[in-house]
């Protein structure tokens, strides 16, 4: 047992590091310290930059152009590129599509979609939630239906990510409705510019606009599209969500926040009550703990000595964290959490602040992260399979 | 980094298991707690095993392992429910005196101590002074070329049955001033030393210390801020954390498995109790806190050899969590199993003791809530 990263290791960090420093744009890594709104453009110019290395697919493999680090340069490599506050990677594309092309798409599909994915030049989004099917996802309505050299689809997604960008969107659809519901399910990839497609906002409780309804109305999608075999779409979903590793825990994220919690909760003359500081004091714990679960994965990972199954509570417990601290974040600023002045969320806005300017975001965070609670297979949900594992 | 165990150390767990398997079943339990909760000859198999040599240098007879074997022996002795204090007699008497001791002291207890012969504890508890190491009311005075003690100590872990105590005393300064502490060696059967044992909420063992005069050596004599024998009493109360943690993770991991096979074979309603979903969360959360517990009770261990400000924050940390975790895991592996699980015939109950009293040494959990809260930095994480 040893908790010290090897020195191969720490020089690996040290590389990431000078390059994150040298390469991440300061306007947009201070709009991430500073919990601000990132634009497309923020965005897509860090998913091209880190593109141009070979990064973007930082879990990629060679044999597909990625970098083949192992879990702990996987990770080395999201922590240094979270503390110098660069964005999260937009994930539907270089962590959610790509391992699935890449394990069940023709080799055309590889060579048509993945060169984009990782150079940061196509903008993916996903489509499995349905107004009818959240939790139960496996009931979803969808319909492809064949008809020659094309599926048709008829239907609606929703709570589709920044699906407002989207170039290209993996559905899952209904193929087939005779059998158990699951084994019915198509993985279909999708031309957003497709005639019949219809994005409309949905505005957040934040007054965001970061999610959205995606309309399909006899949509032609060439049957080249299809991932791997029809109705096995429900194996390729299943596979993916296998595949997201530890970054579901989000944790090194929630330690730069823990020291921003700090700094703001010092500023705000809030640090010295022992009430308030016990409370950042159990987070800290939280946070540690956390990262040593994180820790523990990444060591089964790699010597591929013990199994740990414990991705649900990952899920569980980093979406709790990042809840606790956009809270007390708020509860620091106190009533200067209160104002909510839209533009002056914005980076160089001009106008008067009330209070500090870090206090603007500080409820809308708040109010947005209520999300990860419930995204990605609901607490609830994820509660059922961690049991299903106690159980047997 | 890596959290695999070593080829020796798995065999170290399997030869601990192996003993609770065979030489440690409920009803030996039972008959121990009912002589008084403390068994010599418990402790004497102990020794066989080598295993009270664990910290004692080879030279003096011991085994010489470090923290991550400790762990792997708590956690048997957790999960097997073990009276005799080991954490004390054979890590924190072993820890400290082969760190600090004198070379005389050294020569006289630890080749004792490996061998089973001596059984020494930290007694270091005082009425005013909850969890407050630096709290220390015994007056030592100088006598002669030695020392005697004047003073009370509680709760020390088979205090009647021991043969000698570490005891910090009082050497100069206000009654929690660190710098004024130094380390002795009291040898139970000393004059001046009585001791009034019974027996502790989880069925061990404890006894009240009574000095008065006693004559004792010095181990560890009082330093500056942060140095001698306050320094040496962190190291003592570290390794008893650390060791505990581990030892919580046995039992609490022992408690789950009964309590899920409780779960999957209780009907009501016609089916396992198992089906049904306010209790399958429930596990699901209890799981979370075993795991957390976990890996908190590794990353005290692993912390172990770090410089004392580092370790004493890292080990704060975790039996906070630790404590957080026991009372959880405790109370609702009681509440899953209903009525049984409060009898004191079925084995639930006595897991549920056990956790509780660890939850009470070394620093409860609103302590050591306020130890991680002194002790913040900037900056966050496993390696800050």
């Amino acid at each position: 047992m040893d908790l010290n990263f090897t020195p191969e290791e720490q020089a690996f960090r040290q590389q990431i590091r000078s390059w994150v420093a040298e390469h991440l744009p300061k306007d947009i890594s201070h709009k991430v310290h500073n919990a601000l709104r990132l634009s497309k453009d923020d965005l897509q110019r860090w998913a091209k930059i880190l593109g141009r290395q070979g990064w973007h697919g930082w879990a990629w493999p060679k044999q597909f152009g990625g970098p083949g680090w192992n879990a702990i340069q996987r990770h080395l490599f999201e922590e240094e590129c979270a503390l110098a506050g660069a964005p999260r990677v937009v994930p539907f594309g270089p962590v959610m599509v790509a391992p699935v092309i890449m394990a069940f798409g023709s080799p055309e599909q590889q060579r048509r979609h993945l060169p984009g994915i990782m150079s940061g030049d196509v903008w993916w989004s996903q489509g499995y939630s349905e107004p009818g099917s959240g939790s139960d996802l496996a009931s979803l309505k969808c319909r492809a239906e064949r008809r020659g050299d094309y599926y048709v689809v008829n239907g609606q997604k929703t709570w589709t990510t920044l699906g407002q960008y989207g170039d290209w969107i993996f559905c899952l659809v209904r193929t087939d409705s005779s059998g158990k519901p699951q084994t019915g399910i198509s993985f279909l990839l999708i031309d957003m510019k497709s005639p019949g497609i219809t994005v409309r906002p949905i505005i957040t409780m934040d007054g965001e606009h970061e999610v959205n309804e995606v309309w399909f109305d006899n949509v032609e999608v060439p049957a080249d599209n299809l991932v791997g075999e029809e109705n096995k779409g429900w194996t390729y979903a299943k596979y993916l969500l296998a595949h997201e590793r530890t970054n579901i825990a989000d944790v090194n994220r929630s330690k730069r926040e823990l020291e921003r919690l700090k700094r703001i909760a010092k500023a705000e003359n809030v640090y010295g009550d022992m009430r308030f500081r016990d409370e950042v004091a159990k987070l800290e714990v939280e946070i540690v703990a956390l990262e040593m679960m994180v820790l523990r994965v990444l060591s089964a990972e790699t010597s591929g000595k013990q199994s740990l199954d414990v991705a649900g509570l990952l899920k569980i417990r980093g979406s709790e964290i990042q809840q606790r601290l956009t809270e007390l974040l708020m509860l620091a600023a106190g009533p200067y959490s209160v104002p909510f002045i839209h533009d002056a969320m914005e980076a160089g806005w001009q106008g008067d602040h009330v209070g500090a300017a870090y206090c603007a975001p500080l409820a809308a965070t708040y109010f947005n992260v209520r999300k990860t609670t419930i995204y990605g297979g609901s607490n609830e949900v994820q509660r059922n399979i961690v049991a299903q594992t106690v159980l047997g | 980094m890596d959290f695999d165990f070593s080829d020796d150390q798995e065999m170290l767990r399997d030869s601990v298991r192996k003993w609770v398997a065979k030489g440690y079943d409920a009803e030996r339990r039972r008959r121990i707690v009912q002589a008084g909760g403390f068994s010599r000859e418990a402790w004497r198999e102990l020794a066989d095993l080598g295993l009270t040599g664990l910290f004692v240098p080879e030279a003096h007879g011991g085994m010489g392992f470090g923290p991550t074997d400790a762990m792997v022996v708590m956690e048997e002795l957790g999960r097997g429910l073990v009276l005799e204090p080991y954490a004390q007699g054979a890590l924190v008497a072993g820890g400290v005196l082969s760190a600090c001791a004198p070379q005389p002291a050294i020569d006289g207890w630890l080749g004792r101590i490996a061998g089973g012969d001596a059984l020494v504890v930290l007694a270091h508890q005082e009425r005013g002074a909850r969890y407050r190491i630096a709290h220390v009311e015994t007056a030592a005075k100088a006598a002669g070329d030695g020392w005697t003690l004047s003073g009370a100590k509680s709760v020390v872990p088979a205090g009647d049955q021991a043969d000698a105590f570490i005891v910090p005393a009082r050497v100069s300064g206000a009654v929690d001033d660190p710098a004024g502490i130094a380390l002795f060696l009291v040898e139970r059967r000393a004059a001046g030393v009585k001791t009034r044992g019974y027996g502790s909420a989880d069925g061990a063992r404890a006894a009240e210390l009574s000095l008065a005069d006693a004559p004792a050596t010095l181990l560890v004599p009082a330093g500056g801020p942060g140095g001698g024998g306050h320094a040496a009493l962190e190291l003592a109360v570290d390794i008893g954390i650390a060791a505990l943690c581990a030892e919580a993770v046995g039992a609490m991991e022992q408690l789950v498995a009964v309590t899920v096979e409780y779960m999957n074979t209780r009907k009501q309603f016609g089916v396992a109790i198992a089906s049904f979903q306010a209790l399958r969360h429930r596990i699901a959360d209890v799981k979370m806190q075993l795991e957390l517990a976990r890996s908190m009770s590794y990353f005290a261990t692993l912390k172990m050899n770090e410089p004392a400000a580092a370790r004493r924050r890292a080990l704060a940390q975790a039996k906070y969590q630790l404590g957080v975790s026991m009372r959880f895991v405790g109370q609702q592996c009681i509440q899953l199993h209903g009525g049984i699980g409060v009898t004191d015939e079925y084995i639930a109950g006595h897991y549920f003791k056990r956790l509780t009293v660890m939850e009470l040494s070394f620093g409860d959990t609103l302590h050591q809530l306020g130890e991680v809260s002194d002790r913040m930095q900037d900056t966050a994480g496993v390696f800050a």
